[in-house]
């Protein structure tokens, strides 16, 4: 993420077939789109602009493997080496008995893993300056946002029609 | 295509005639484990129903087709019932009048496990069943028919799929405990019900999903996209987890508490049918979880097939392994009462670990057997499907289904 200032350029849609059919053709125009936002997840949205499929479920998968390996590892080791204890006649190595802790520290590890390993991706620690283009978008509008750093006046203007020829209800720039 | 598995099953029958246990047990496997699976068909469907569900719309004559096999389990189950009165066979312990006189335990069990509760169980459940079933599938063809803008039908079918769900739940407990836990007649466990049902969920799901790829195969349900297959898929996934959650539970709490009538059943399993009891596990839960925890395993018909196929055979191992170990006791047990006649076969006397075939592993009569009823059931679901539209037309869902998005 970088963080310096970018002037925005947004356009506001009321329905969120009407933004679909917009990205597809920012897409067929080779325009460069910074962002969407939408305020539930649109379907089609991902393949219309292009994104790939989240690798975090693999990253989710390896913590729940580490907590797997690590609850029965460490279970065993208390048990057999460091403080064996008879429960109930049982056996020190009663595997049956770790099932339960195993599957809850795989469940535990891979959730904290991928929740933090997604906070750090998308930059969100505690303090961060997140803006909002416009607050509407957490509830009823549809946003697709250029970024116009250092574009020409035609270009912003190209932008422009563009937002008005896919039926956008406003137009609207933002330094963020 | 079923009536040449059919005559071969035929042939089975009378090659496995000298061991009748073999042949009883694999037919009241056989008959519970299809019959189980129309039943949690017409759950799935009155589920669906019930949590106004759409995306299963466009193939949900294939699941009516399905719950119409309950008809012919019933005429499978009257054989078992009559072998049951007649002595054709020495299935359950407490049937035999002379060893729940001498047995305390079966002796307190007599009020619920005797042939007539038996008999009437079976009879008036299933009948409930058949019941739902058809006047879910009465309904939904009817509004095919002449289903207005009211949405009249699709209504009904609600208040009836409703009032089937909790229906289901009581009563499939109450006759699988009939059917299959009474064959341990000493043991019980009440998460048996449990596991049994999400071990037909499993079954039944599969069963749909290879229908389905067949029948797109043949040209037809063209609306019906991997979409709608990684969502069932998803299910054969998460039951899978929860057959196992169940099966792990119902292992550990007996394990921990270690009293010896209930330990026996585990005991006999783990020792003495060593493959069916770990393979049960391999087939069940490690092979289809790792298999279809990627998204796009779930979308690719080789994969889904396999393990479709994979878990079908699992979960009938699963029945050929609670089944088995139980009736075969049962028969050494008459068999000796009777005199003369003996049995051999893993449970036997000092037999620990052998196979034998046909009980501690499936033989190919066994899978034989299984062959003709799965025909069996095929047969009776295309005879019902061929005679209706395979895509309902005045169903206020049917847009959503064609559009279904995961």
């Amino acid at each position: 993420m970088d963080t310096a200032q970018k002037e925005v350029l947004f356009g506001l849609y009321d329905d969120e077939e009407v933004l679909l059919d917009a990205v597809r053709k920012a897409k067929g125009d080779h325009l460069e789109i910074m962002d969407v936002f939408t305020p539930f997840p649109v379907h089609g949205l991902d393949p219309a602009l292009g994104l790939e499929e989240s690798r975090l479920h693999i990253a989710g998968f390896i913590y729940g493997a580490i907590g797997t390996l690590f609850a029965f590892g460490f279970m065993t080791w208390v048990f057999t080496r460091d403080w064996p204890i008879i429960f109930g006649g049982k056996p020190y190595w009663s595997v049956p008995a770790f099932i339960p802790i195993t599957f809850e520290l795989t469940v535990l590890f891979s959730a904290i893993g991928m929740t933090v390993t997604f906070f750090t991706i998308c930059g969100m620690w505690p303090g961060v300056n997140n803006p909002t283009l416009d607050d509407r978008i957490t509830d009823d509008k549809f946003c697709i946002a250029f970024n116009t750093n250092g574009q020409s006046k035609t270009e912003v203007d190209r932008l422009k029609s563009f937002f008005k020829e896919t039926g956008a209800s406003e137009v609207n720039t933002k330094v963020i | 295509m079923g009536l040449g598995i059919l005559c071969l099953l035929l042939t089975f029958f009378l090659d496995s005639q000298p061991l009748h246990v073999r042949f009883w047990t694999n037919f009241l496997q056989n008959t519970v484990f299809f019959t189980g699976i129309a039943f949690i068909t017409l759950f799935i469907y009155a589920a669906f129903i019930t949590s106004w569900a759409g995306w299963y719309t466009q193939f949900k004559r294939v699941m009516e087709a399905m719950t119409m096999f309950l008809v012919p389990g019933l005429v499978l189950l009257l054989v078992v019932i009559a072998g049951l009165w007649l002595g054709w066979h020495e299935l359950y312990h407490w049937a035999s009048a002379e060893e729940v006189a001498k047995d305390q335990v079966l002796l307190g069990k007599s009020g619920f496990l005797n042939k007539g509760w038996y008999t009437l169980g079976t009879l008036v459940i299933v009948g409930i069943w058949i019941f739902f079933a058809m006047r879910l599938r009465s309904l939904s063809l009817a509004e095919d028919q002449n289903g207005g803008v009211d949405f009249a039908h699709h209504r009904k079918m609600r208040i009836f799929a409703a009032a089937f769900l909790p229906v289901a739940g009581f009563s499939s407990a109450a006759i699988i405990w009939q059917w299959t836990m009474s064959i341990d007649a000493h043991w019980y466990s009440t998460l048996y019900a449990w596991y049994t049902g999400a071990s037909w969920f499993i079954a039944a799901n599969a069963t749909l999903i290879l229908l389905l790829i067949y029948l797109k195969s043949k040209g037809y349900y063209q609306g019906v996209n991997e979409e709608h297959l990684q969502d069932l898929g998803k299910y054969l996934f998460a039951i899978s987890i929860f057959w196992t959650y169940l099966w792990f539970s119902q292992y550990m709490l007996i394990w921990y508490a270690n009293i010896g009538e209930e330990t026996t059943y585990f005991q006999t399993r783990m020792h003495d049918y060593p493959v069916l009891f770990y393979g049960n596990l391999v087939m069940n839960f490690i092979l289809p979880f790792f298999i279809l925890m990627r998204n796009d395993t779930k979308r690719k018909y080789g994969t889904l097939v396999f393990v479709c196929v994979l878990v079908i055979l699992g979960h009938w191992v699963d029945f050929f392994q609670m089944i088995k170990p139980g009736a075969l006791d049962t028969a050494i047990h008459a068999a000796g009462a009777h005199g003369g006649e003996t049995i051999s076969g893993a449970g036997g006397h000092g037999d620990h670990g052998a196979f034998h075939m046909g009980f501690t592993i499936p033989g190919l009569l066994d899978l034989g057997a299984m062959l003709g009823f799965a025909a069996l059931f095929i047969f009776v679901v295309f005879s019902r499907l061929e005679k209706v539209a395979l895509e309902p037309t005045n169903d206020p869902y049917m847009a959503e289904s064609v559009h279904h998005h995961v």
